[in-house]
């Protein structure tokens, strides 16, 4: 069940810096990265799915925006 | 699924017995598990009101229902853990890998295992107003240890995070070293602890037992 599979991911010089910086600040491997974000947007696509909304608060300027996953 | 064996201890004689510990645990076997452990919560909740017990006192997860978490386990953040000795499921742990991150200071952002909810069996619970001493101990160290192990398997070098129900504070406190973070509103004012790389590698190096 937890057999893995390899795949070819063709990523701009910009998005690899990103992938690269994010594998910096999160102390994680890209692979790492890129399977955490998976993990996620499941997780997130899942919640909107069922209904929820997905919105990020910022107390100290007392904003809440939804934010709008495709 | 996976198994690997473990310890726990019985509590009658303090004898080392022999576990295993799963990882891969299945919708269906939180199904069983509530059937197992149903009836026995039944009557541990019986005998604590034959007892007079306050139900402040009562054990805090009697009324989970691990069927109501099937649904947990479909997603790919989510990991499902438990420990069986002598036929039954002795404890069980789901844990979520993607949707929390780290607030310890040295730590912050930095992703960690998800302990979402653990529990030892029923009739493990010492329960002294009603003379239930427990039938093992360790479960809930071996089911913590286990998701340190994950949190290194999967990158995160042994960073843990959980909401403690207040009768298990002390026990995530000395005896797991897992920090305290504080009170979350936002999870019916529960403690959170958080465990570091280095705190995990100590509590995996020194064996941790209940």
């Amino acid at each position: 069940m937890n057999e893995k599979r390899t795949m070819t991911l063709n990523l701009t010089d910009v998005e690899m810096g990103v992938l690269e910086e994010l594998a910096r600040r999160k102390d994680l491997s890209k692979t790492a990265v890129i399977r955490q974000a998976l993990r996620l947007y499941q997780t997130v696509d899942m919640r909107l799915g069922r209904g929820e909304k997905l919105i990020f608060e910022d107390e100290a300027e007392k904003k809440k925006s939804e934010v709008m996953v495709l | 699924m996976s198994s690997s064996p473990v310890v726990v201890i019985r509590r009658a004689d303090n004898a080392v017995v022999q576990a295993e510990l799963i990882d891969g645990v299945q919708p269906r076997d939180l199904g069983l598990i509530e059937r197992v452990w149903t009836p026995v919560r039944a009557q541990i909740l019986a005998k604590l009101r034959a007892a007079s017990v306050a139900p402040v006192d009562w054990p805090q997860s009697l009324r989970w229902d691990w069927s109501r978490k099937e649904g947990e386990l479909k997603l790919l953040e989510a990991g499902g853990f438990g420990v069986i000795c002598d036929g039954d499921w002795q404890g069980v742990m789901l844990t979520k890998s993607a949707s929390h991150v780290a607030l310890l200071a040295s730590q912050r952002s930095k992703p960690l295992v998800y302990v979402d909810y653990v529990e030892t069996a029923p009739w493990n619970w010492p329960i002294a107003a009603i003379g239930e001493q427990g039938r093992y101990r360790g479960v809930g160290s071996v089911l913590i240890r286990e998701a340190m192990n994950e949190s290194i398997r999967q990158g995160f070098k042994g960073r843990i995070g959980l909401h403690a129900l207040p009768q298990a504070e002390r026990f995530y406190d000395s005896v797991c070293g897992l920090t305290e973070i504080g009170r979350d509103p936002n999870k019916q004012n529960l403690l959170y602890f958080e465990c570091s790389p280095e705190a995990a590698e100590k509590f995996l190096d020194e064996g941790g037992e209940s």
